[in-house]
């Protein structure tokens, strides 16, 4: 397959650089279009858990975009019930055919870390964010240790 | 049974009709059997047959009417009569009622049983196989919408319970829809009748006996595996809904498994595809059959059509939309014209009124003038019983009666590059557009109120294509008879059975069962109806392109019709047709399949308008150095069609051939030849195929890919203030003056240079039927944008997917009609880029 080589390098790469907020990567070695893997966020209120993430490529990568969803349940601003999350990286209008899954992730992190209730996905969220910063970091505590995935353990 | 008590439709009494047909019993006893069959429904009420004497292949042929609910148990018992002992049990089966109405949609009829019966021999412990129950269900029709939300749980948990038994409840019952050669023996309620009456194959007859390229439909190797990528990645969004449909039982030939990573997916055995939705029961109405090669395809018994693709609530979605647009598309036939026929714009001039009275002098004989009601004069030629909306005193004769004057001395003929004429006075050596001749018309505008250079040109284009079709027309007529239920069938029959050539003789059609001569207005309608027919979604054959702009391109996936091809060629046939008797079609194409038609090189740009995400990508290849950035890109591409991915090799060796920053150019090359023609090329040559028979395609060598739509699907009026009110700016305001300017230059300008603008702009001509509201960009709706880019000395550019402008800020109104002008009569998309 077209797609095959550049991510074959590209999870190398990933796998290589021992990143500690994107572990556990699986990829079925029949289907390299699907990627799983684990986002373990820094700051509170995300830092007591992780969320297990899963990238879909399309045929035509590197010139169609990524799409990631969650599967980890997660109270986010940027990310909605269903797992769905607005990255500007991978958006059709932004998409470059240079643009690395790696830097995806790291965009992906980045905004776990550090929501954006300027563009929300889940109007909700953002609002008890602005409003309510308290009440928020509450929730979303609780919301981690109850749905989140387990940390590793280095 | 409590769980029909808890449901108030679960209690509800419906009649089904068991006809016990025969049995086949093994016999390993001495005796012969003298064999009769008990049904018992919920250990209730319990019918039996006759018996049969001695025999272990009994008859019985005897129909019962039991009262059930959809989850009602039936007991077939299967007995040997003994007049001296107690009958005993040879065999019996179970039927749970509600897993067969779910895998049938509720429809019991002409349900094909056959019961494994089944031994319990008190010994050994486990029930062995005695022979088999043959029976037939009639006449039970549920809607089972209500039950499946309500009460979906209840099967699979009885299923489960049976299942401990070592014994699932579908095992032993092998059920199948009757096919239809044995249908005439049924009785027939009158619903059941109505259905006899529709023909196997409405709309797209699945048998055909025409010669085909074997289907490539099929997955050649078997091997069934998940659908290659995620479509549209939403595996969240399905899966929610997924935990309410579980419950729901697949539809026939479906089966659900599970991937490596277990992510469940669906495989379709009757077309060996694979899903990553579920399959939605079949919409009510809707049927699934084979046809006799044992291709599947569906029935919709509402509409009486069948088509090929499964349908889902998409489909159907697209299928309500197209079939919302009929209403429109007569309407819409009547406002298309090619000149126009009141003048637009500055000179304002005489309308039709003063048709009596414009210098032309008397109509030809034979020809007569005529009003239709709402106002628009038409021609009637009574010589070969035809119509126009032209004036034939001056279509194409104007300019070959003038031609045969000689030029005044010192004159000279010139044609530009694009065929546009001239002339060379050189006598003061200067050149001009007008005609210099006596009798030619002169001033600024033509007739019809268009710039003369232009006017000279497309009309010239026009007068040349139509000499060739006249100079080529057969003498007497043909008849097209069709019936308006069966109006695509009936015409491709027709179009079909046919000669080529024979199509170019004078058409007459037919709608049966209504009078009328067709001088014209019958096969406009016709032309109309069946091209808006093709676009059918429920035929594939063509699909949108890009969700916008109301252009059609052939759908990569047509193969699911496993006669597309001859389809094609037919709709080729069809679009020549059009071309040559002068009438229009509904929808029209995109701007790079009319290029495709010309034999026009197709260019980068041109993947804009059906593909902006990928066109993007290449623009950024295009303009980036690539060798640094590590895109492993090699001379091979994928796509996906159906959920197959389909891997192509640009050149030879491809695969291991590396794009570097050297070769990137051959790359894009190669990568957009591949992207114009992807999984359609067959199909692109069918059609060609289907239109040279008809009208040489170098017959159209004349036009550019925008008049060719323009010739195809005609104009029609464009209310200026809709478009300007819907219009929205970036970086302009309303005020600004390029802006003013702009509205004042389309105002003065006629309908067939707005069209080309928007064109330019939007990639059709068209405006869509709820006007510029309704724009349609490749994200959804999207408002005529005007934005300021660029430097005065720059040509406006156009990005068609957004419905987008690019003007830049000139400095006079001269300026910007100049820049305007060049930049939508070129074609050759250096303006666009």
């Amino acid at each position: 397959m077209a797609a095959t080589r550049r991510l074959q390098k590209e999870l190398g790469d990933i796998r290589n650089s021992g990143l500690k907020s994107f572990r556990d990567i699986q990829v079925d070695e029949s289907n390299i279009l699907t990627w799983q893997g684990l986002i373990v966020p820094d700051n509170p209120p995300y830092n007591k858990g992780a969320f297990k993430i899963e990238i879909n490529f399309p045929a035509e990568y590197p010139f169609k975009p990524p799409k990631i969803n969650f599967k980890t349940k997660i109270y986010h601003p940027n990310i909605d019930e269903k797992g769905q999350v607005c990255l500007p990286i991978i958006s059709a209008e932004n998409w470059k055919p240079a643009t690395k899954t790696d830097q995806v992730i790291q965009a992906l992190v980045a905004l776990v870390n550090e929501p954006e209730p300027e563009h929300p996905l889940r109007g909700d969220l953002a609002e008890e964010y602005l409003k309510d910063k308290k009440k928020f970091t509450k929730n979303a505590e609780e919301y981690t240790k109850k749905h989140s995935e387990k940390r590793p353990a280095d | 049974m409590e769980q029909a008590q808890g449901n108030p439709t679960g209690s509800g009494l419906h009649q089904l009709n068991i006809t016990v047909e025969c049995a086949h019993l093994r016999s390993n006893a001495l005796l012969k059997p003298t064999p009769y069959v008990e049904l018992t429904v919920d250990d209730r009420s319990t019918v039996k047959t006759e018996t049969v004497k001695t025999t272990t292949q009994p008859k019985w042929n005897e129909t019962f009417t039991l009262l059930v609910t959809p989850h009602s148990r039936i007991n077939f018992a299967v007995k040997d009569h003994n007049n001296f002992r107690k009958d005993t049990i040879i065999g019996e089966q179970r039927l749970e009622l509600f897993q067969l109405l779910s895998i049938f949609n509720g429809r019991c009829d002409n349900i094909d049983l056959t019961l494994d019966l089944m031994f319990e021999n008190k010994q050994t412990d486990s029930p062995v196989k005695v022979g088999e129950l043959i029976c037939c269900l009639k006449g039970l029709n549920i809607d089972m919408s209500g039950y499946l939300r309500a009460n979906g749980s209840m099967p699979l948990a009885q299923s489960n319970s049976e299942g401990a038994h070592g014994r699932p409840v579908l095992n032993g019952v092998r059920a199948k829809q009757r096919s239809q050669g044995t249908e005439n023996v049924m009785p027939s309620s009158s619903r059941v009748s109505m259905e006899r009456g529709v023909a196997p194959l409405n709309a797209l007859p699945a048998p055909q006996p025409m010669p085909m390229s074997p289907s490539s439909a099929s997955i050649a190797n078997g091997n069934i595996g998940p659908p290659a990528t995620v479509p549209n990645g939403n595996i969240a969004q399905s899966e929610t809904e997924e935990t309410r449909a579980d419950l729901e039982p697949l539809p026939p030939g479906w089966e659900m498994r599970f991937d490596t990573y277990g992510r469940r997916y669906y495989v379709d055995h009757n077309t060996r595809s694979t899903s990553w939705e579920r399959p939605q029961p079949l919409p009510p109405g809707w049927e699934m059959r084979r046809d006799p090669r044992g291709r599947v395809y569906y029935v919709d018994h509402n509409t009486r059509t069948t088509t090929w693709q499964r349908p889902n609530s998409e489909r159907l979605q697209h299928y309500q939309q197209w079939q919302g647009q009929r209403q429109h598309i007569v309407q819409q036939g009547n406002q298309r014209f090619l000149y126009p026929q009141h003048q637009q714009g500055p000179i304002a001039g005489p309308s039709t009124l003063a048709d009596e009275d414009d210098g032309l002098g008397p109509l030809p004989a034979g020809w007569e003038r005529r009003v239709q009601p709402e106002g628009r004069v038409y021609f009637v030629n009574h010589k070969n019983r035809t119509t126009q909306w032209e004036d034939p005193r001056t279509q194409g004769q104007e300019i070959s009666e003038i031609d045969e004057l000689p030029l005044p001395p010192g004159w000279e003929i010139r044609y530009t590059e694009d065929n546009k004429r001239y002339f060379v006075d050189h006598n003061t050596k200067t050149t001009t557009f007008e005609d210099p001749r006596p009798g030619a018309p002169k001033g600024p505008k033509g007739v019809y109120g268009v710039p003369r250079a232009y006017e000279r040109s497309f009309k010239w284009k026009i007068s040349q294509f139509r000499f060739l079709c006249q100079s080529n027309a057969l003498p007497s007529h043909i008849k097209i008879q069709v019936s308006r239920q069966t109006l695509f069938e009936d015409s491709f029959h027709t179009i079909m059975r046919l000669p080529a050539y024979e199509l170019r003789r004078r058409l007459y059609i037919i709608f049966k069962g209504e009078e009328g001569l067709d001088y014209g207005g019958v096969s406009r309608e016709w032309f109309f109806l069946v091209s808006h027919e093709a676009l059918n979604p429920m035929y594939c054959l063509f699909e949108y392109a890009n969700k916008n702009n109301y252009s059609l391109q052939i759908n990569p996936a047509s193969y699911v019709n496993p006669e597309h091809l001859t389809y094609f060629k037919f709709i080729g046939r069809f679009i020549a047709m059009a071309l040559y008797h002068g009438r229009f079609i509904y929808s029209g194409f995109t701007m790079p399949f009319y290029k495709r038609m010309l034999g026009k090189k197709l260019v980068m740009k041109d993947i804009e308008s059906i593909d902006p995400e990928f066109y993007n990508s290449l623009v950024w290849i295009k303009e980036n150095s690539i060798d640094e950035c590590g895109l492993e890109l090699y001379y091979s591409v994928d796509f996906e069609v159906l959920g197959q991915v389909v891997h192509h090799e640009l050149k030879k060796n491809g695969d291991k051939e590396r794009v570097t920053e050297e070769n990137k150019e051959e790359y894009l090359a190669l990568m957009t030849e591949w992207r114009m023609t992807r999984g359609i090329e067959q199909q692109t040559q069918a059609f060609l195929d289907g239109f040279n028979e008809v009208v040489p395609i170098e017959w159209l060598k004349y036009f550019d890919e925008r008049e060719l739509e323009l010739l195809l699907c005609g104009m029609q009026e464009i209310d200026v203030e809709d478009w300007q009110r819907h219009t929205i700016y970036r970086h302009y305001t309303r005020s600004s003056k390029p802006v003013v300017w702009f509205w004042q230059f389309v105002k003065q300008s006629d309908n067939e240079k707005r069209a080309r603008l928007l064109q330019f702009v939007t990639g059709t001509c068209r405006v869509p039927v709820g006007g510029f509201a309704e724009l349609m960009g490749s994200n959804g709706p999207q408002r005529f944008c005007i934005e300021k880019v660029g430097k005065e000395s720059w040509l406006p550019r156009s990005h068609t997917c957004f419905n987008r402008l690019d003007l830049p800020p000139y400095k006079s109104y001269e300026q910007l009609v100049e820049k305007l002008t060049y930049a939508i009569e070129e074609t050759d998309t250096f303006g666009q880029e």
